[in-house]
Parts: C-alpha cells; structure tokens; sequence
C-alpha cells in the first residue's frame, strides 16, 4: 500500500511532457483538403506536429464558376486528410497549414479543426496527442 | 457561436451534383464530394418495403454558419430522404477555419 502511494506521487515529475492530458490537450480531428498531388506534401506536414494518425480520402472538389461548369471543368481531383491532432499543437499546424496554401504553387486548399468529445483508453489518448509517456518504458 | 460549420451529406451515388446545386442556391460556394459505401440494416429494410443503394457519396461543404439552416433546408428539400437521392445531412460546429474566404493568392491561380 505504501509503496503504490510512493509510486502514484512521484510519476508526474518523470513524465517528461506533464501537462499532456485529456483535460489540458483535447483532441480535434483537423480535416484538410488539398488538390491530389499535393497529398503526401501536406500529410507530411501535418505528420510533423506530434500527429500519429492520419486517413487519407480521394475525393472531388466541385468548383462554383458557372462558366467552367457549363464546359464540364468542374471536377477537380481532391483528398481528403483526417488527421487527430492535440490541441496544443493545433495553432503551430494551422499557422503552417495556412502559410503553404498561400504560398506553394497549386497548394491551395482548405483545413478546419472538429472537436472530438471522448476517447477509450489512455493508450489510444497517447497514441492519438503522441505521449509517448504513457508506456511504461522496462 | 463557430464562424463557420460544416454539412455533411450522405447521397446516393451520383446525386451530388443536386446536392452542390441545392446548397449554391443557398449560399454555399463549393463542396468536396467523397465516395462511400451504406450499411443498411436488411431486415428494417424489408420491413419498411425500401432499398438502400449502398453506393454513396458524402458531401462535404463548409458554411458560413448563418446559411447553414438554409443550406440544410435546401438538401432536405432537393435531396431528402422523399427523394431519389434518399439524402441525410448534418452539421458539425468547426472551430478553426483556414483557406476559406478572403482573397486569391497572389500568382497562384487553381483553375
């Protein structure tokens, strides 16, 4: 008994990143689309900001030129990236998110971030915001 | 209240031009469209006497957050479950937004 209480007091000072927890980092899906060739560009990017999970969707974008839908240009090729990124890092991603589309040529796209309300289990908390502190390292 | 939100709308595959052009008659400026398959549970199926075509597409459109009731009424309208496209839709509050609105890059032209 003693010795759990010792253990439970001393763990927040050896995690190396205290603070990351499910009440002061939230999870948001950040959904980002981008023209095709871009993809691994921008998912590459987006990896960088403590991102362990990402799901790419192919998609289509719909354009809303009256003209270029009269010529049937419309349909421009498109994915779709989900990626579960903490909300700490979400400022740093978007700034940089926002940042390539407006200065990389064909670059442009768009990005918004939704709110997750729950998830089970602490691993998969870890796995998702990246803190690698919750394995237990021997 | 969010800027911005985003609609999600689950159609029968090939119906998302009806669902683009109901929401630009509601404010809407473009889409995203995704393909999907629907899982439909059979036996409600039979029960209720309808088919569920499991092609699907989702589309995907991100509005201003003051048309999104109307753009929301225009699906069910257009592309509602009373239609051939047998159309859901829903939306979720989005709190950071970037890329939409303001002005084209400078030298970067996407069509």
């Amino acid at each position: 008994m003693e010795e759990i209480t010792k253990r439970r007091r001393r763990t927040p000072r050896r995690q190396p990143q205290a603070g990351n927890t499910i009440t002061n980092n939230p999870l948001k899906l950040l959904v980002t689309v981008v023209d095709r060739p871009k993809t691994e560009f921008y998912a590459d990017l987006i990896q960088s900001f403590d991102v362990n999970l990402q799901t790419v969707v192919l998609a289509k974008g719909t354009a809303d030129d009256n003209m270029l839908r009269y010529l049937g240009l419309t349909d421009s090729k498109k994915s779709v990236i989900f990626s579960v990124i903490g909300a700490a890092r979400l400022p740093a991603a978007l700034e940089a998110l926002e940042d390539k589309f407006r200065t990389v040529k064909n670059g442009k796209g768009i990005a918004f971030t939704i709110p997750l309300s729950s998830v089970i289990g602490t691993l998969i908390y870890g796995f998702l915001s990246n803190n690698r502190s919750v394995v237990k390292e021997k | 209240m969010a800027a911005y939100e985003v609609i999600f709308c689950i159609v029968n595959d090939g119906f998302s031009d009806v669902v683009m052009d109901a929401a630009r008659e509601a404010g809407a400026r473009g889409g995203t469209v995704m393909h999907a398959r629907g899982t439909a549970n059979r036996e409600a199926e039979k029960f209720f006497g309808i088919s569920v075509q499991p092609e699907k597409e989702i589309v995907m459109i991100l509005v201003p957050a003051e048309i999104k009731d109307d753009v929301l009424r225009a699906l069910y309208r257009e592309a509602g479950l009373k239609t051939d496209g047998q159309g859901i839709a829903f939306a979720m509050p989005v709190d950071d937004a970037v890329g939409v609105g303001g002005e084209q890059p400078a030298g970067d032209d996407e069509k």
